[in-house]
Parts: structure tokens; sequence; C-alpha cells
């Protein structure tokens, strides 16, 4: 089981190195075909761990393995070293099943793009980044995945160097990523100082016995890393920018790897919030003012992936609610159904960009349900789930959420409840929106000359065309890499969520239950009220998608500005950070710099050169001199000596 | 045995030297700076064999021998400089040569 679990580790970075180190030696392809298989057996090796620990009893299902010891300190020492149970297993499946479906559906999607060979390095480098996160058997093995997450996430978001957007976009989430990154490493530093260890099972029994204000800045450092790498309030604003990589990123970066990173390690760490239940309710706070703030931010964006990726703020955001009000099995469900219809709707939508020559924008698109009748019932799916209708898998997780808010004692859980609800009902009518708008009514002209005519000038998104290459022309839904794949996750996103029904069967709840034991139990009557109202709400909101964009398709009603500027949070850290910053160099060079250090060193300078100057005129370049110079110098030495002596 | 008393071989050794010395600031011609650069040589060799009999020991001689071998070397290069300044009729005069100058 270790060693399945080893494997699961290192196969990516096995295939990372050598697609990095062949480089010409494979073909384009060939590195897709490895990056997909290498994933493809961190997949197989995560479900045979899977089966191995099902075999053990319940609570004894956590295990432990060291490779070596990687750095001492003093007393303190850190070792290399992953930890299998539940939790990490349940990641791992998730991590490497759909990572593995993304990236064979990156063979499809960037095929003919001059850099194959380094976006599929970089892919595997990212699932591995992932499972080194979630395997990790440390918080410093976790911080290194942390680190390493952030890194590829910068790379792939900045994929496309030439583009300035693109590279403006990867600098922004590497640089939003950096603040939780070192807010996290701050709250580790506590945590060695308060436990001596960074091993979980050493770390954990001790959470108690922090005392007050070190249980809260920990757990406060924590939250604040989570809140980074999941794009929760505050640090939210690089997601929607990290549209600008390849669609199958933005699916890696939704679905499996990333973003879910932040609700993994409040899971993961829940003794430590639990030691400090102020900052836990400050996670399920930030996440309802999340879903909120990002479902109505998501009802007016016209750029396709913006609306999904709003969509993944805001189920992200139910998935801190959840965290944060200890129903950290629900939480975890959530998160794999999410990753399912996530991963479903970005790569749905990736056929339809691919379909328009790299056309995002929704205002454009239009009557495309006949044209691409398989990626609409793809997308279709994927909204459903999102939007939480049964049967689909959004149902299940999403509504136990909210059970668990509303069984949660006091005003605060009743609040929470009510923001979910409302959540609910705006996720159905950005959903729809975005499926209306796309999919429904007219095609229109554009879509017309891209897809009715014969002509299809297929730029991929912002790449060289393939004029020539008729044979190699996708037309129509693209390859089979790309439509196996979204209907291997269309299926998922329909079946993903029976595994679990509350109060029928909890298979979920049940293996999450010996690492995450759930803080709340909601009673029958809650679940069934939740779901009730949730579904209705979702409907309704449907029904309003419906009646705006569907029924009449008409044009878009006035949108708020508010909305269309993002609540202003870009324009409000730019002028809070951006510009102070930029006053605060300017005033340092002009009134620090220039005078003191430009001034003291060049004095400095100009003096040795004015000395260097002087000296230069006794090399005169006339031998004599230089022989007088020698014969009086032994002269006057000669005479030194005589009259000392 | 006795000859003049070692004061005298200082005084001609001295006198070589000085001669010497003067022929090298004053000359320009690089011919004659050669030569006294000899003289100066031979000055000081003068002045170690003497000593080396004065006290009767080796040392001075095998001195003075170095020192031959050393002026042997340095005047083939130094004829060597003079051939190539003729080759490339250059004025033989050292105070025109000086670009080596700061």
């Amino acid at each position: 089981m270790i060693a399945a679990a080893w494997i699961c580790l290192f196969a990516p970075l096995a295939a990372a190195l050598a697609i990095t180190l062949a480089g010409g030696r494979l073909t384009r392809r060939g590195a897709g075909y490895l990056a997909t298989t290498a994933v493809g057996i961190s997949f197989v090796a995560a479900v045979v761990t899977f089966a191995l620990l099902l075999g053990d009893s319940p609570h004894d299902r956590s295990h432990p393995s060291t490779l070596w010891r990687w750095l001492t300190a003093g007393s303190y020492h850190f070792d290399l070293r992953i930890l299998v149970d539940p939790l990490s297993v349940f990641m791992m499946l998730i991590v490497s099943g759909v990572g593995c479906l993304i990236v064979a559906y990156s063979i499809g999607y960037m095929d003919g793009d001059d850099e194959e060979r380094r976006y599929f390095a970089y892919m595997a480098l990212f699932v591995f980044s992932m499972l080194l996160l979630v395997q990790g058997g440390n918080l410093l093995m976790l911080l290194a995945g942390w680190g390493l997450v952030g890194l590829s996430s910068y790379l792939l978001i900045g994929f496309w160097h030439d583009r300035p957007s693109a590279i403006a976009a990867a600098k922004k989430a590497f640089v939003m990523n950096a603040i939780g990154d070192a807010t996290m490493a701050l709250a580790l530093f506590l945590v060695i100082q308060r436990t001596g260890s960074l091993d979980f099972e050493k770390v954990f029994p001790q959470a108690g016995t922090f005392g007050g204000w070190a249980a809260n800045l920990i757990a406060l450092g924590l939250l604040g890393g989570a809140v980074a790498k999941s794009a929760q309030l505050p640090l939210q604003t690089w997601l929607p920018d990290a549209m600008e990589g390849p669609t199958p990123v933005s699916a890696l970066i939704h679905a499996a790897t990333m973003v879910t990173a932040g609700v993994y390690l409040i899971v993961r760490t829940h003794a430590l919030f639990e030691a400090a239940p102020k900052v836990q309710e400050l996670a399920a706070g930030l996440g309802a003012a999340t879903l909120l703030i990002a479902g109505l931010i998501a009802l007016v964006q016209t750029d396709i992936k913006r609306v999904i990726a709003y969509s993944t703020m805001s189920q992200i955001g139910y998935m801190f609610l959840a965290a944060g009000i200890g129903a950290y099995a629900n939480s975890m469900f959530h998160l794999m159904t999410h990753a399912f219809f996530k991963a479903l709707l970005f790569m749905a939508a990736g056929i339809v960009i691919h379909a328009l020559a790299g056309e995002q924008d929704l205002r454009k698109m239009g009557g495309l349900r006949t044209l691409l009748p398989r990626t609409y019932w793809a997308f279709a799916i994927g909204a459903l789930a999102l939007a939480g209708m049964p049967p689909f898998s959004g149902f299940f997780s999403k509504d136990s959420i909210l059970a668990a808010a509303l069984a949660n004692n006091g005003w605060y859980g009743d609040v929470l409840w009510a923001a979910g609800m409302v959540g609910t009902f705006l996720t159905g009518l950005y959903a729809f929106r975005m499926l209306f708008m796309a999919f429904w009514g007219e095609p229109s002209a554009f879509v017309r000359e891209h897809l009715m005519t014969g002509s299809h000038a297929h730029a991929r998104e912002g790449h060289a065309q393939h004029d020539g290459h008729e044979t190699h022309m996708h037309t129509g839904e693209g390859p089979f890499s790309m439509t196996s794949t979204v209907t291997v996750l269309a299926v998922l996103a329909v079946v993903g969520g029976w595994i679990q029904f509350a109060g029928l069967w909890t298979l979920v709840s049940d293996w999450l239950d010996p690492v995450a034991p759930s803080l709340v139990d909601a009673s029958g009557v809650q679940e069934a009220v939740s779901s009730i109202v949730a579904v209705l709400l979702g409907l309704a909101g449907i029904g309003v998608a419906w009646w705006i964009y569907g029924s009449r398709r008409a044009a878009a009603p006035r949108s708020w500005r508010v909305f269309e500027r993002k609540f202003w949070f870009d324009e409000l850290y730019d002028a809070l950070f951006y510009r102070p910053a930029v006053l605060l160099s300017q005033g340092l060079l002009r009134w620090i710099e220039q005078p003191l250090v430009f001034g003291s060193i060049g004095e400095i300078a100009a003096g040795f050169r004015d000395l260097g100057l002087g000296a230069r005129r006794l090399q005169t370049g006339l031998v004599r001199t230089y022989a007088l110079a020698i014969a009086a110098s032994l002269a006057v030495v000669t005479v030194v000596f005589v009259v000392v002596r | 045995m006795n000859g003049p008393a070692v004061t005298w071989y200082l005084c001609v050794a001295a006198f070589l030297f000085f001669t010497g010395a003067l022929g090298v600031l004053i000359r320009r011609s690089p011919l004659i700076v050669l030569l006294s650069l000899e003289l100066m040589l031979n000055g000081a060799n003068l002045a170690l064999i003497a000593f080396s009999r004065f006290h009767g020991r080796g040392d001075g001689q095998i001195f003075a021998l170095t020192v031959m071998a050393v002026a042997a070397s340095e005047v083939v290069v130094g004829l060597g400089l003079i051939v190539a300044m003729a080759r490339r009729k250059l004025d033989l005069d050292v105070d025109k040569l000086r670009t080596l100058r700061g």
C-alpha cells in the first residue's frame, strides 16, 4: 500500500522530468501520451492504495511512511514523509483521476501548439505538486507542495508567454498566493515554537494546549494560506485573471488541483481550527461572503470561462462554509462532485472555444445546441449539477452543506444558511444564463461563420493557424481525446453524487470520519427542508434565466456596474497597496538613494579617479628617467644606511 | 701572493660601476646603453671577486659566474631588440621609444 502511494506521488514527477530531459527526441504527441500515462499510473496506484486501505479496520487506516530524514536543525528534524489515510487517499483519487482526464483532454486541445512538450511537462509537475500537498505527512511537506502548486500555476497561467495579459495574470496569481504562503509559513513557525514538531500526529493532539492568542494566530495564518490558494475573499482577484491560461489548465486549477487545496488544508488541520472557534467562524463567514459576491459577479460576465471561474469561487465558498462550521465530510464531498462537474464545464467550454476559433465571448455565441449537440448535453449536465438539481451530483453535496449550516446552532448558522440559499438561486441563474446564451436561440452571425460555412479558419486560442492542414483539422466537437474525456466526466457528474445521500447512506462521511469527525449532524427534517428550499430556489434561478435569456433571447438587461467592475476589488487593491508602494519607492529613490547612496559612492569613486590621474603622470615612457629614479633611490637608500649605521 | 689591498680593487670597481651608470643615464643610443650596462655588471663582478679573494672563500666567484650568465642573456635580448628596431628603420634613440607613457 505504501509503495503504491509512493508510485502515485512520483509517477507524474518522473514524467515531467522525462519530458524535460528528452527535449526534441520526444514527439509532441509522445509528450502528451507520456504525461497522460504517468498521471494514469498515479490514478491506478491511488485506486490500489484505496482498495488496500479499505481492507484495514476503520480506526487503523493511518499509515505514515518516511523516505529519509530531510533536514535537522538542533533538536528539530523533518522527514520526507507521506501519510496514507482516508483523507489523503480521497484527495489522491480526485487529483489523479480528474487530473488524468484533463491531461488526456489536453492532447486534443493543445494539438499543434508550438510548445506542447513544455505544456505537458508543466501539467505533470502540477499534478505532482498537488499530490505532494495532499500526501505530505507533515506540515512542512504540505507547505512544499503548497509552494510547488503556486509555481506550477504560475507557469501554466503564463503559458502563452507572448501575451502581456497572460504574463500579468500569472504574476498576479503568484503574488496573491505568496501572501497566503507567507501567513502560512508564519503559522508553521508558531507551531514549531509551541510543539517542536510539524508532524501531524504530534501537532494535532497538542492543539488544545496552545493558549488563546497562539491558537488564534496559527489558525489565522493557515486560513490566510487557504484563502489565497482557494481564491476566497479578500484574496480572490487572481482567479478570474487566471483564465488567461489554456482552458484545460483552468479545468485543472479549478477542479483537481490548486483551489481545492485551501479546503483540504482546513479539513486536514481541523484540530488547529477547532482550537480557535472564532477563526473557524471567520472561515465560514468568508466562504458565505465569497459565494454571494462571486455569484453576483458571475451574473454579468460575458466571457464564458470567467463565468465558470466565478462559479468556482462561489462553490469553493460553499466548501469553506462547510469546513468552517465543522461539516468536514460534506465539504470534501462537495469538493469531489465539484471536481467532476467543474472539469466537465470547463472542458465542454473548451470544445466550444475550440470550435469557435478561440472566441470566448458569450454575446457572440448562440444556437450551438444544434451544431454541437453532444457538447450541449455535456454542458447541460454540468450546469444542472452546478445548480444542484436532483439527481445530479451537485444536489447531494450542496444540499448536505446547507443542511449542516441549518443544523449549526445559533443565529450565525441561520445567516450562513440564508446566504447559501441565496447563492443557490444565483447559481441557477448564472449557470443557465451561460447555457442559454451559448447554446439556445438562433445561431449568431459569428457562429454561422465558423461552424456552418465550409471554411473553417481554425485558429486555436491565439495560435498559428492550421490552414493547409485540412486533414488535421477537427471540425465540430473535436477529436476523440476531447469528446471521450468529456463523456466520462459527464457520467461522473451525474452519478458521482450518488455515493452519499444524507440520512440513507453516508459512504463519504463514514470514510472520512476517523480523520475529520464532523462537528454538526443535521437531522432528517433539516436535510429535507434544505433540499426542498434549495431545489426550489435553484429552479427559480433557472426560470429567471430562461425568462430573460432563454425564451426571448433578449439583450442582456442593463447590468449593474458594481458587478461588472467586480466590486472594485482590483481598483481597491491598486489604490491601497500598489500605488502607495510605487510612490514610496519613487520617494526613496529621489530623496534617499540619489543623494545618499549614489552621492557617497560617486564621491569615493571620483576621489580614486583623481588619484589615478595624478599617478599617471609619473609614467613618462622615458627609459632614462626610470633609470635615474632607480639610481637616485639607490643613492638615498645607501646614504640612509651609512648614516644610520 | 698578496697583491694590492682590497680597497684598490673596490675603487676600480666603483669607478667602473659609476662610469656605466653615467652612460646609462645620459647616452641615448641603445647600443651604448647596453655597453654601459655591461660596464656596471663588470664593476659589480670585480667587487665580488675581490671580496672572494679577501675572505678566501669561493662564494663570490660563483656569484660572478652567475652574473656573467645573466649578462650574456640580457645582451641577447637587448641586441635582439636593437636589431628589431633597425629592421623597422626606427631611430636608434631610447628617448623616442616612449609609447608606454601614462
